[in-house]
């Protein structure tokens, strides 16, 4: 439960810290997507450098985490369809301006709209699942 | 005071520091991979009930698991900076999008739906979302979330200069 816990402050930590920082906004990411406003392009950016550098620090502390455990870092493997995958996903993205994660701060903002961009992505990952039953090439 | 951390959208830098040091911070507080999207399995397997063999899976074996606290989380963070903000609890409106396009209500939901859906099942086959795959994994040097981010990016500028150029330019529908 105390993992649970933790999940959730981290969770209202990140969904506070997307909207304040404008990750959730339509127009932002737009925008990103055609040039005309980079400050989220600079977001993401800079927290894969803080990011990185957190890590290294980790790694040069004895890469262990609080109770001692040592950090286990998987790469996530590319499949035959991945690809094709990352491109759906990025034509959801530019379509409805919102990634799985800024949905939710969508929601929390209060933006009606955003439950059926919810919807859609809860209906894509169901679907995920079924094609997954029928064909398990999708995953291979 | 108030107002530049309420109110103002942060600069850029503050809002990636903070997002940055996530990634460091679940692996020494939780030794776990930050990301958003595997979750929604987990929402999946709660309000169908269903019984596809993938949410049977060791994954999704603890169905109320820490990911859907954190999604609860996030869902209560932004209500929190919305409300501080100042921000309707409940708005219709989508910036640039609703502005530039005056469509039936129904058009709005079929469009962000059509867009959630190709999220949903993209996220998936690509293995993990803007959180896990750009964010996480590009911080740890991860080959594949360099390229399935690079491919995420050239869709979403392509999907968006469709849009500018059909519909969002200024011209409407």
């Amino acid at each position: 439960m105390m993992k649970k816990l933790c999940f959730l402050a981290f969770g209202v930590y990140f969904g506070f810290v997307l909207s304040r920082v404008g990750a959730s906004d339509y127009q932002v990411i737009f925008q990103m997507f055609t040039g005309e406003d980079l400050h989220l392009a600079w977001v993401i950016l800079t927290a894969i450098i803080v990011g990185n550098l957190g890590m290294r620090y980790l790694k040069a502390k004895g890469n262990l985490d609080r109770n001692g455990n040592p950090i286990e870092i998987k790469q996530k493997k590319l499949g035959r369809l991945s690809i094709a995958g990352a491109a759906l996903f990025g034509i959801g993205w530019g379509m409805a301006g919102a990634c799985p994660g800024t949905v939710l701060a969508q929601i929390g903002e209060g933006r009606i709209i955003a439950l059926f961009t919810l919807s859609g992505m809860l209906t894509g990952t169901y679907l995920y699942g079924y094609i997954l039953s029928r064909w398990p090439k999708i995953n291979g | 005071m108030y107002q530049a951390l309420f109110v103002n959208t942060w600069p850029w830098w503050v809002g990636g520091i903070l997002i940055g040091l996530l990634v460091p911070a679940l692996y020494y507080f939780q030794n776990t991979a930050l990301g958003v999207s595997t979750g929604y399995g987990n929402l999946v397997k709660i309000i169908s009930r269903s019984k596809l063999p993938w949410l049977q899976g060791e994954k999704f074996a603890d169905t109320w698991g820490w990911r859907v606290f954190f999604i609860i989380g996030m869902i209560l963070g932004a209500f929190i900076a919305g409300r501080v903000e100042g921000r309707p609890i409940f708005s219709l409106e989508m910036p640039l999008f609703t502005e530039v396009l005056t469509w039936p209500f129904l058009g709005y939901a079929v469009f962000f739906f059509t867009g959630g859906l190709f999220l949903g099942l993209g996220a998936r086959i690509a293995g993990g979302c803007t959180s896990g795959h750009s964010i996480h994994g590009i911080a740890n040097l991860h080959k594949s979330s360099i390229i399935v981010t690079i491919v995420f990016l050239v869709f979403g500028a392509i999907a968006a200069a469709i849009l500018k150029a059909y519909l969002l330019g200024g011209g409407g529908l």
